[in-house]
């Protein structure tokens, strides 16, 4: 049984007197446990399904159902209880938190509001969640912006698994690290999936990447899917013009002594 | 070879609520006229912080110990006409509420001494070498009426608007795709190789790098790791931290990291 299915989605935006597609008839699911990337050139449509999966904006037409519950029709409590499974982190925590907030209030807000652990129980929840992210404890007391890239987004991840999500959206949320915090941070999602059967919807402009942790890719044009499949399958050899072209021009090092 | 810029012990230490960061430290590095060299190292190791010394736009809490010497230009570059700046995010230099045209022509009037309408024809004549779509409309264009690629053209017309000598380019490409990326470091490489420019490319990406530059800097925790032809460091790191880097880079053919046992089926 899929745990995500979307279904002839669609989006309108208006544009100089005339409207639109920025989603145009898209379907997908998503199995528990399983990485889909959704990669495609700018402006092809990956953050608005990323939107509208999350509720974010409405779609003009279309079907999601998440955990077998018709996911558009929900509201009020429903939606809230069905929203802490379906989790997101962004590309810059710094934008999406206040930079003042200490980590641990930071960390709190998904326990408090989804009603996940009494008061006195929080610090000990905390706690445990730095740990599963690999920060050291005493980061607990620290501000947002007193805090390096990398240690921000493990934080950006402690709170998305809080509220034990079987879902998460990730757009773009690797691309601004480093290389080896990239890396790092990875391997921590692929922790995580492996031991909580976590789902990633994972967006990224970095085909190296998608190929190395999904499972499945679907690339986008124009609101479009122009294709998907296997993720080394369609980027070792994509089938589609669109693949064709942003494969071609992918950046390559060359190595002759790796 | 002549050498456009050669820095001597660059130190710049930032000041923030009371503590200092010592974001560079001892830094010395020539940059020949004409070369197009990359600077590549983790995030915070200090090099945008490089590219501002350089160009002389470090913020004001910042103490700099520097001896740059501009041979290659015989006197202190004037920033703006001189030294041409492009960042990840053209929206941060190009004004949300001006027309584009209007911002283009105002850099060349300023700096190269034109009349509006000379300075018109110039910004048009920009947006024709940086291939942006029906030029004439375009002048008339505000930044949010263009895709993120088109903005970051903008921004590189708008820099190589007064025939800089140096084009430092500080992530420029990060954001955009592909395919966009691919075109607009084909359009640097082509505007440097025309104009005679140098260029100064900072990017995490060392792939990009590798085939645009031909020498590359690394860099570390505010210092200088090593430095040499792109071949030599790609090939023959001396050092294991510029291996750490190169492995750490996921190509298009690298192992996946993905288990697939790990899929439940
Ligand atoms: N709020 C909005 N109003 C009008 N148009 C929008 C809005 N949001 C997105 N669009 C348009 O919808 C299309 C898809 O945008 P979207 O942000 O989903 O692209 P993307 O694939 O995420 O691109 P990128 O790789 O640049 O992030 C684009 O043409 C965009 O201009
Ligand atoms: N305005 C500032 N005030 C205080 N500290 C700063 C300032 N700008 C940068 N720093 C600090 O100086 C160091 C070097 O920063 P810099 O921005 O040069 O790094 P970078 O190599 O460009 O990193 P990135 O790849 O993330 O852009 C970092 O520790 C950073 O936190
Ligand atoms: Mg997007
Ligand atoms: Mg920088």
């Amino acid at each position: 049984m899929s745990l995500l299915t979307v279904s002839n989605l669609t989006k309108r935006y208006p544009r100089g007197g005339k409207s639109i597609a920025a989603v145009d008839d898209v379907s997908f699911h998503i199995d528990p446990g399983e990485t889909l990337a959704l990669a495609g050139p700018s402006g092809s449509g990956k953050s608005t399904i990323a939107r509208l999966v999350l509720r974010l904006i409405e779609p003009d037409a279309g079907r999601i159902e998440f955990e077998d519950n018709d996911f558009l029709a929900l509201s009020g409590a429903s939606l809230r209880a069905r929203r802490a499974r379906l989790q997101t982190v962004f590309q810059d925590p710094l934008a999406a938190f206040n930079p003042r907030a200490t980590v641990a209030r930071v960390l709190d807000d998904p326990l408090r509001i989804h009603g996940i652990a009494s008061r006195s129980e929080r610090p000990r929840r905390i706690a445990a969640l730095l740990e599963r992210v690999g920060l050291a404890a005493e980061l607990a007391s620290r501000a947002i912006h007193e805090i390096s890239g990398g240690q921000r987004q493990r934080v950006a991840i402690a709170r998305a698994i809080a509220t034990k999500p079987s879902l998460i959206v990730l757009d773009e949320a690797v691309s601004a690290l480093d290389v080896s915090v990239r890396g790092q941070i990875l391997h921590l999602l692929l922790d995580l999936q492996r031991q909580e059967r976590i789902a990633y919807l994972f967006i990224s402009h970095d085909l190296g990447v998608v190929r190395a942790v999904a499972h499945r890719v679907i690339l986008l044009d124009a609101g479009r899917i122009a294709e998907s499949g296997d993720a080394r399958a369609v980027i070792d050899a994509p089938r589609s013009a669109i693949g064709k072209a942003l494969l071609a021009a992918a950046p390559r090092l060359h190595r002759t002594r790796p | 070879m002549t050498v456009l810029a050669s820095i001597r012990d660059l130190t710049v230490t930032y000041r923030r609520d009371g503590t200092e960061v010592a974001a560079l430290k001892n830094i010395s590095l020539d940059i020949a006229a004409g070369e197009r060299l990359a600077i590549i190292g983790e995030s915070g190791s200090g090099k945008s912080t490089l590219a501002l010394a350089i160009a002389g736009l470090l913020p004001a809490p910042s103490r700099i110990d520097v001896w740059i010497e501009w041979p290659g230009l015989g006197r202190v570059p004037l920033g703006g006409r001189d030294i041409g700046f492009v960042f990840q995010d053209p929206s941060a230099s190009l004004d949300p509420v001006m027309p584009i045209g209007q911002q283009i022509a105002e850099v060349a009037r300023t700096h190269l001494g034109l009349t509006w309408p000379q300075a018109y024809a110039k910004a048009k004549n920009l947006l024709e070498r940086v291939r942006l779509p029906d030029p004439d409309s375009a002048l008339l264009a505000f930044p949010h009426q263009l895709s993120g690629g088109q903005k970051q053209r903008v921004a590189i017309a708008a820099a190589i608007a007064a025939g800089p000598k140096l084009l430092i380019a500080d992530e420029a490409t990060s954001a955009l795709d592909t395919i966009v990326q691919a075109e607009i470091v084909t359009l640097i490489r082509r505007l440097v190789a025309e104009d005679g420019m140098t260029l100064l490319f900072i990017s995490h990406d060392i792939a990009l790098a590798a085939e645009l530059a031909e020498r590359i800097a690394v860099f570390r925790h505010g210092q200088l790791v090593e430095l040499g032809a792109t071949a030599r460091i790609v090939d023959a790191p001396a050092q294991p931290y510029t291996r750490a880097l190169l492995d750490a880079h996921i190509g298009l053919d690298a192992e996946p990291l993905l288990n697939r046992s790990g899929l439940a089926t």
